[in-house]
């Protein structure tokens, strides 16, 4: 439960620093993006409802920090983003048995992809309100870019939150299931 | 799967359900109340990005003092911090005398304003401005600097606005080009793949033959921006199959924004 708190906690504030972190010049200035490495990583630890909980307060920030109304037309309504880290949380805590047995580097590059279809959904959406839909080089390194990022950043930050978790007595399974790891 | 899980799914259908159903008034709340929320924590980490990027300046000079040779040394940091500080002080007071200037001849009732964060999406150009509803700001209305127009505000919050950029796809201006009886709509591109980004001014006539340097402004036209702000100048023109179309370089620099003023009427 206390890694759970320092999740959320985590969560908060690496929406905030998003604010700050400059973007990638020779990426097209493709966004670097924290928040999903915490969140996927929060998936594959937690049970499952921690997971969607993390995932929907996630997915809340989202929406309510960067989703744009425009006048009265909503390109992103509060609650897609939730339904898109959810869908992609369930992914990763499909591969939790993977992650019990020590086997990240899976989990990082999924972690990256997952970054990625988080901004491509995000563009298919305003794309749908928008009217016309086009893929640019530019538009590819701003969907990919953050995913190259959350990949190069996650072994880092999966090593430091499983040293927290290890700290914090974390017992990645109930006693229960432990068996069917080890 | 578990009672707890199935609970937990249950739980979660109906909160999701529910924010599905807000309309744009309700998500406009919804953010509003989220910014205050944030506010403090953008204030202070706007702070503290401006405290380490004057540290990183710091460090650069000493990069370069480390080259002269080592009699100069201390003599010449000192003379550099001294240097820098003025300059800086230099720089603000400057960046303040100019802002009171414009201030002061506007037609406008303008309220300052401080870019606390750059946009944080992938998809808006967006700033975020230290001023809310306890300023008198609302949503949609104009953000200029003395050098033209800026944005409109979007998402406004007691004492923190949002400002969707004039280089916003979804930011259309209504425009005039100075010297001609031209009249178009200015937005933005989807994506900004360089720093500095380019606007496009759509729906001109065929024969518009608009020259490079020749300045587009906002016609008053939609309500929203008043007539007469500069928005940018000509840099191209082409005619296409219905229309002409020009490509306008934003009479602000986007990418340097420090101070800009909101536009809540006029005097």
């Amino acid at each position: 439960m206390i890694l759970f708190v320092i999740l959320l906690v985590l969560v908060f504030f690496g929406q905030v620093a998003e604010f700050f972190i400059p973007t990638i010049p020779w990426m097209y200035n493709a966004h670097v993006y924290i928040v999903p490495v915490f969140v996927f990583f929060g998936a594959t630890v937690l049970p499952f409802p921690l997971m969607l909980t993390l995932a929907f307060v996630a997915g809340f920030l989202l929406d309510a920090l960067t989703a744009q109304v425009i006048g009265s037309r909503v390109e992103i309504s509060v609650g897609s983003s939730i339904v898109i880290y959810a869908a992609l949380a369930g992914i990763m805590h499909g591969l939790r048995p993977l992650f019990i047995r020590g086997r990240w580097e899976i989990h990082c590059v999924v972690c990256g992809m997952c970054t990625s279809a988080i901004v491509l959904a995000q563009y298919l959406m305003i794309t749908f309100r928008r009217g016309y839909v086009f893929f640019s080089p530019e538009i590819w390194w701003q969907i990919g870019g953050p995913g190259i990022m959350a990949v190069l950043i996650s072994p880092v930050v999966f090593w430091i939150l499983h040293w927290v978790a290890q700290v914090t007595g974390y017992p990645y399974l109930p006693s229960s299931r432990r068996g069917e790891y080890e | 799967m578990s009672r707890g899980s199935i609970i937990a799914l249950l739980v979660f259908g109906a909160l999701l359900g529910y924010f599905l159903s807000f309309g744009a008034d309700t998500t406009k709340k919804v953010q509003a109340a989220v910014y205050h929320i944030f506010s403090p924590f953008l204030t202070t980490g706007s702070g503290l990005q401006k405290q380490i990027q004057g540290v990183q300046g710091k460090l650069k000079s000493l990069e370069e003092l480390e080259k002269d040779n080592a009699g100069l040394r201390v003599e010449n940091r000192e003379l550099k911090a001294t240097n820098k500080a003025l300059t800086d002080v230099e720089h603000e007071v400057n960046r303040l005398r100019h802002a009171l200037n414009y201030r002061e001849r506007s037609e406008f009732k303008l309220v300052a304003a401080e870019i606390l964060a750059r946009d944080s999406s992938t998809w808006w150009r967006t700033v975020t401005i230290n001023r809310g509803k306890d300023d008198g700001v609302e949503g949609d209305m104009p953000v200029v600097t003395d050098e033209g127009l800026i944005g409109k505000t979007t998402t406004v919050s007691k004492n923190i606005s949002v400002v969707l950029l004039v280089s916003d796809e979804t930011c259309k201006v209504a425009a005039s080009v100075e010297g001609s009886r031209e009249q178009g709509i200015v937005s933005g591109d989807r994506v900004l793949g360089g720093l500095t980004p380019l606007l496009t001014l759509n729906f001109l006539t065929k024969q518009a033959n608009l020259q490079p340097g020749q300045k587009a402004v906002t016609s008053g036209v939609g309500g929203v921006f008043p007539r007469g702000l500069v928005i940018g100048n000509v840099k191209a023109f082409k005619v296409r199959e219905l229309d002409g179309q020009a490509q306008l370089t934003p009479a602000v620099d986007l990418s340097q924004l420090e101070d800009v003023f909101v536009v809540t009427g006029r005097r």
